[in-house]
């Protein structure tokens, strides 16, 4: 418990009790080891522009810049470059878990000194890209998918434990959601942007952008009173992806908008890496536990054997224990809770849980007969034994 | 302690971003639809004024100013994080070349009129002046 709370009445040293349990409780690092290794082409994608113009003899003191403060060290041209190269290298080593800390925390470092080198530097997408390297730099997420445990495997030494203290976990859960709630709130608060005029300006001045849509789309597009309601849905999709991440009943929804949103935006707007960053991000919200969910699959069965192996092979959140059925067996799954389901939903709740087929799967849960057998399932685990 | 100083610090920057012209940390996203365009010039210490158009003592405006925006003013852009933000950057972008030609020896100040759209609002002109060269003339 902290100090602050000790002498406090007993609710909030409970409250605080508990709050010290949830973040020092060990959860499966799972997740973040699987951002580290998105991370490392994003930092790539992040770092690119800065090299091409370092590779075309051009850095950021050679046009003009902004320090944040005159005592900020600048380095030499070539002593620059070096580390921005260091930077690229370092993030490759990140992604591929070889001196994992190291190369995390070297990454961070260049990376956020770059982007303090200057104001002109600083973008929102960069500032999510230091919050997302300074927590996988603090949090051990490099005990799985890297080399070093590849390597403490080939040396017969035991792995090291995948679980660890939670709270860099419901940190970057935290920062993910601020995201998503600043921007949401700052639009709230502004009548100009709630309203629809913003959005309204932009597609206008944008008109001959939208040359390739057909006419009726630009028509609607270019319409005022289509901004009005396009503003506010724009605005409570950004408040309920930081609302809806922190329930378990509407998280995979708000996943699978906070996607379609992020793709919208990538096609719409130039925001350097924040697509693909804030799309990797949203693996942090999988429960922090793995192989608590068997699959059971008819090895005798060509098609289920095939999909036991696409499961393997796509199960980078560790969701699944791939286990043999008897043959003539349909494929089964058997949740946390106890519950089977069985046959096409099975699959189909698979592929939901899965983080590349996901955004194309969580829709066929919808379906009735999928809907059916999970409400069986539900039943089934719920009743007395 | 780590998580709530982070915490703290996050909602401080989010409150920050309502009233600094730089937003870093407040992830205000497309803020504003708000356009601007500026005539640049070089007033010299002779009373001319010379549009920075004009290369001039071996300088170029676009190459010396290449980014968020600024390195065509004359042409109307949006301000893609706001104006206030965008006016920061061309304040700080005139006090840089005033401090970084040293072989321009007339000009004394560098002068932007500039047009700004906030949003649909009607149009706003101001001036905004770099920084005074001693050593000019």
């Amino acid at each position: 418990m902290s100090a602050a709370a000790v002498g406090a009445p007993p609710h909030v040293r409970g409250a605080a009790a508990r709050f010290d349990h949830l973040l020092g409780q060990p959860v499966s690092m799972r997740a973040l080891a699987l951002l580290r290794v998105l991370a490392g082409p994003v930092v790539l994608l992040h770092l690119r522009p800065f090299l091409s113009d370092a590779l075309n003899g051009r850095i950021y003191s050679d046009a003009f810049y902004e320090p944040y403060a005159a005592w900020y060290p600048e380095l030499p041209g070539a002593a620059y470059v070096g580390l921005l190269w260091l930077a690229a290298v370092a993030a490759v080593a990140m992604s591929l878990g070889f001196l994992t800390r190291l190369a995390t925390a070297t990454t961070f470092a260049i990376v956020a000194y770059n982007v303090f080198l200057s104001t002109t530097h600083f973008h929102n997408n960069r500032a999510y890209l230091l919050i997302v390297l300074g927590l996988l730099a603090v949090a051990p997420c490099g005990r799985e998918l890297s080399v070093d445990a590849w390597v403490r495997r080939r040396r017969g030494l035991p792995a090291l434990a995948p679980s660890a203290p939670a709270w860099p976990l419901w940190l970057l859960r935290f920062e993910c959601a601020a995201i998503y709630g600043a921007s949401g709130l700052s639009k709230l608060v502004d009548p100009d942007w709630f309203g629809g005029t913003v959005t309204w300006q932009r597609v206008v001045r944008a008109r001959d952008e939208l040359g390739a849509l057909p006419d009726w789309t630009v028509s609607v597009l270019t319409d005022r009173s289509f901004h009005t309601g396009a503003a506010k849905v724009i605005v409570l999709t950004e408040l309920f992806i930081a609302v809806g991440l922190w329930w378990r009943g509407t998280r995979y929804a708000v996943v699978w908008v906070a996607v379609a949103f992020h793709v919208a935006i990538e096609f719409s707007a130039s925001v350097q890496v924040f697509s693909f960053l804030a799309i990797g991000v949203l693996v942090i919200w999988a429960v922090p536990s793995t192989r608590d969910r068997v699959l059971r699959i008819d090895p005798t069965a060509g098609r289920q054997r095939r999909f036991g192996g696409l499961v393997r092979l796509l199960d980078w959140l560790a969701r699944f224990r791939v286990e043999p059925a008897p043959p003539g067996s349909p494929l089964e799954i058997v949740d946390r809770d106890g519950a089977t389901i069985r046959g096409a939903p099975a699959a189909a709740f698979a592929l939901s849980r899965l983080p590349l087929t996901a955004w194309f799967a969580l829709p066929a849960l919808l379906l009735p007969g999928v809907r059916r057998a999970r409400r069986k399932r539900a039943t089934i685990a719920a009743a007395p034994t | 302690m780590v998580v709530v100083a982070v915490v703290l610090l996050q909602v401080g920057f989010v409150a920050r971003g309502y009233l600094s012209d730089h937003k870093e940390f407040a992830f205000q996203m497309f803020p504003e639809s708000s356009t601007w365009r500026a005539d640049v010039v070089r007033v010299t210490a002779d009373g001319r004024r010379v549009p920075i158009e004009r290369p001039w003592s071996g300088y170029r405006w676009d190459e010396l100013v290449q980014d968020r925006g600024l390195r065509y003013p004359a042409v109307r852009h949006h301000a893609d994080a706001g104006l206030d933000n965008q006016l920061a950057f061309l304040g700080a972008a005139l006090d840089w070349v005033a401090d970084n030609t040293p072989r321009d020896a007339e000009t004394r100040y560098l002068e932007a009129r500039v047009t700004s759209w906030h949003n649909a609002d009607p149009p706003r002109v101001g001036v905004l002046r770099s920084r005074v060269r001693e050593d000019a003339g």
